[in-house]
């Protein structure tokens, strides 16, 4: 008899009774039986020592308890302690996993359907974009006249480095989070993804790490802005420990989710997708996740030294001990920029896989894509170090890496070759997807072109540190990716809920966040070129008219994701029930129907021609 | 080692949800490429470690790689690499040991894979002893220079490893003790990937520690 048919007899088995709750109620008691047994064991520091670190061990030991207890509570540890113990999971319990006819609770479990998981990325990336953007306001609110004044210095220190930190985070997994789970098995013609467990796993990190940045805010703050920068973060209060651990624990979840896609995308595309015939969002999603893979974890060690400086007194970046702070920026960038194109490729991609749909052309040049996608993906991991031009390190080396930032516009300028080509004579259909390539090639030309300022040595000696820089990556994260992930949700809404997206609600909210967006960082552009600095909470009255015009922008860009996010409840709940196939697509994930099977297919399909064979009388499926 | 398992007690392998068979050599392709990817980040990570180490030892900045003796501490000294090696090889023989062990399975003598595994356990609970007294007992403490600073890091994270490798070792031996690999064995060959690729790693530490 199995485990789950004796459960209606005897108590419940563990992996029924774990949930959300149980997770965050483990966490908890494991955090506070930590912070109680450091507080009482762990010995002071002593008169003599250079640097005071027991708050710092304990707070770092307590929010490492929380991690551990959080992953048992929610049952993450089941499947290996099982496989330690030659119990590997029945049927039934696999069938369990998935979260088979278990209604709204799968989605507080640890439920390896893939399309359960697009779903909790989804909400997850909405939360974590409803919080960074409610600290973008006030921030900006602070900023709207020159004394600030409203927020503390320290806070405001805190909020802007917060903000970063979790928009860059909700960046990263918006395109690959909620569609690269959702769309892209059934996309490829697959079941599932290759590992689910390690599908929920990746999930289950991300909140797993939310509580600790939560945490840090209520103990100082991150006072260093996103990049957290050694030495400061190393000076800097408790709250950066919150910091550390948010990033160790979002590295997992980033490893684990490469390692899971590209596994997917490799073993599990359908009889007959050959790479030719693969759709292009599943080369962005790819390039993408394969990118963070050997990126990520420079950035994993150069939080790990960070801790260590802090909760051990190492040296790793205090100078006066033989450290260095250009050790920090290496480790760093060497993750920071190939990151900027873990987000922007698969949004572009989802973009380039709607532009056939909504012109009823074939994507004008697939290899060209490809090819583009590969070039920046590759020439990525080769630029690292423009960030530190006016650091001082190596002022020799300042050439060659202008060289290469530079090289990038040419696969860059490829995706953007591709649009223009598809959508060239195209009977274009306007829907908002379409509209979102039009903005995409407006915002994506304006933040490349001044990326081009900023990689040029000479120029960004004056723009470097202004709020140029904050206008210029706006520009490329939020007017490129973020309109591409948007557009993604209005276009594989009805897939993912059975519903169409309210077409008025999502005209409204795009034409609402395009104009906030670009009022907002027009402004910002001007007052970086004018020479204010960026991180600063108040400022001379010569910037005054550019702040204001940028909050104004900033309040029409949240009124704007209100719209949306009204877009998205209501049409979940009251929109129009979707066909199977509503934009007549050629991708595999429109001939499955609504809602989807537990397990996409009855029949693996088989593909027999390109996806964009639009106007060719041979079907791809 | 094994990303999913969802086999039933026949053995079986099933896709993701265990409803549709999939033959055993496509689950085991699977989750092979799966652990090589991952392995992608951890060489990544252990590269990344290589570049500190080399990193603050050429820079040397304020002479604090090894610094001299000054009134409240004495002069730092590169420890003997000898056992960071020891550790590589205790961990190149856990790798012969799990070998052997999978040749067994290959030709079906469940005894011998066993065996073996359970010798490749003994061999990794050994370099993490040895591992952990190689950290204990080191005469410094953590401020005193970068050496100091890299050479607790490439200890600390092989340690981890090694408590990894235990984990896994148990498994494999209890599992093969069970008889879970009669009908296929691709779960040893993964963990042949991970031993091998965790021998590599402690001799890329003991490697760095050689050039102090």
């Amino acid at each position: 008899m199995s485990t789950l048919t004796m459960s209606t007899t005897k108590r419940k088995p563990l992996i029924e009774r774990l949930n959300v709750f149980t997770a965050f109620f483990f966490g908890a008691l494991f955090a506070i039986v930590a912070w109680r047994l450091s507080l009482t064991f762990l010995p002071a520091d002593s008169e003599s020592a250079p640097r005071f670190t027991r708050e710092d061990k304990i707070t770092l030991l307590s929010m490492t308890a929380w991690f551990v207890g959080f992953m048992f509570g929610i049952g993450a540890l089941i499947g290996p302690a099982r496989w330690i113990m030659g119990k590997d999971l029945s049927h039934e319990e696999a069938m369990f996993y998935a979260g088979k006819n278990m209604g709204i609770k799968r989605y507080f479990r640890y439920t390896t359907d893939h399309k359960v998981v697009g779903i909790q990325y989804l909400v997850i990336t909405m939360v974590i974009f409803g919080i960074g953007g409610i600290m973008a306001m006030m921030i900006r609110t602070n900023l709207a006249h020159p004394g600030g004044d409203l927020i503390h210095p320290q806070a405001y220190n805190s909020l802007v480095g917060t903000h970063g930190i979790l928009m860059i985070v909700g960046a990263i997994i918006m395109v690959t989070g909620p569609f690269g789970n959702y769309i892209m098995p059934i996309m490829i013609g697959a079941r599932d993804m290759a590992f689910p467990r390690l599908n929920a796993l990746s999930f289950w990190l991300i909140v797993a790490a939310a509580i600790p940045l939560i945490w840090g805010q209520f103990i100082g703050g991150i006072s260093t802005g996103w990049t957290a920068y050694n030495p400061l973060a190393g000076q800097a209060p408790l709250g950066m420990n919150g910091y550390i651990m948010y990033i160790c624990i979002f590295a997992l979840s980033t490893m684990v989710a490469g390692a899971n896609i590209t596994t997917t995308v490799v073993k599990m595309r359908a009889k007959g997708m050959t790479w030719n015939r693969t759709p292009i969002f599943i080369h962005g999603v790819v390039a993408s996740v394969a990118l963070a893979l050997p990126a990520f974890p420079t950035f994993f060690l150069s939080q790990v030294m960070s801790g260590m400086d802090r909760g051990l007194g190492t040296n790793f970046y205090d100078t006066k001990g033989g450290g260095s702070g250009w050790l920090y920026e290496h480790l760093f960038w060497l993750m920071g920029h190939p990151e900027v194109y873990v987000i922007l490729i698969p949004a572009v991609a989802a973009l380039m896989e709607m532009a056939p749909v909504f012109t009823r052309r074939p994507l004008y040049s697939f290899t060209t894509a490809v090819v583009g996608i590969a070039g920046i993906a590759g020439l990525s991991v080769l630029v690292w170090a423009h960030h530190m031009y006016m650091s001082g390190w190596a002022p020799l080396l300042n050439a060659p890496f202008m060289l290469t930032t530079e090289l990038i516009s040419i696969p860059t300028g490829m995706l953007f070759l591709v649009l223009v080509g598809t959508i060239w004579r195209g009977r274009v259909w306007v829907t908002m997807p379409m509209l979102s390539i039009y903005a995409l090639l407006w915002n994506f030309m304006i933040g490349g072109v001044t990326g081009i300022y900023l990689s040029d040595v000479p120029a960004d000696a004056s723009f470097h540190g202004s709020m140029y820089v904050t206008a210029h990556f706006h520009y490329t994260l939020m007017g490129a990716g973020l309109t591409g992930a948007i557009a993604s949700l209005v276009y594989w809404f009805p897939k993912m809920t059975g519903r169409m997206f309210d077409k008025k609600l999502s005209w409204i909210s795009f034409w609402m966040t395009q104009i906030g967006f670009n009022l907002a960082f027009m402004g910002m552009f001007a007052v970086g070129l004018a020479g204010q600095p960026r991180r600063v909470e108040a400022y001379d009255q010569m910037f005054n008219t550019g702040n204001l015009v940028t909050t104004i922008g900033a309040y029409i860009i949240m009124a704007g994701m209100l719209v949306l996010l009204a877009g998205v409840i209501h049409s979940w709940k009251y929109g129009q029930k979707a066909p199977t196939n509503p934009w007549h697509a050629k991708t595999i994930e429109w001939t499955v129907p609504n809602p989807v099977p537990l397990e996409n297919f009855d029949v693996l399909p088989e593909v027999h021609e390109d996806p964009y064979s639009y106007g060719k009388k041979k079907e791809f499926v | 080692m094994s990303l999913d398992m969802h086999t039933d007690d026949s053995h079986n392998s099933h896709n993701s949800h265990g409803a549709h068979h999939e033959h055993p050599d496509d689950v085991g392709s699977r989750n092979r490429l799966g652990v090589i990817l991952i392995l992608v980040a951890d060489i990544s990570f252990a590269l990344s470690m290589m570049f500190v180490f080399f990193y603050l030892k050429s820079q040397n900045i304020n002479n604090m790689w090894l610094p001299e003796a000054t009134e409240d501490s004495p002069a730092i000294t590169p420890l003997s690499s000898m056992p960071a090696w020891i550790v590589t090889s205790v961990a190149a023989v856990g790798l012969l040991f799990h070998y052997l062990g999978l040749k067994g399975a290959r030709v079906g003598a469940q005894g011998t894979l066993k065996n073996f595994s359970f010798l490749a356990l003994l061999a990794s609970i050994a370099g993490t002893v040895y591992q952990w007294n190689t950290i204990a007992t080191a005469p410094f403490t953590f401020h005193q220079g970068t050496y100091v600073s890299a050479f607790y890091l490439l200890t600390i994270m092989n340690l981890v490893h090694l408590m990894l490798t235990i984990l896994i070792s148990l498994g494999n031996w209890n599992r093969s003790r069970l008889g879970l690999y009669k009908s296929d064995h691709w779960h040893v060959d993964i963990v042949r990937v991970w031993w091998t690729w965790m021998a590599i790693s402690s001799g890329l530490g003991a490697f760095c520690l050689s050039l102090a």
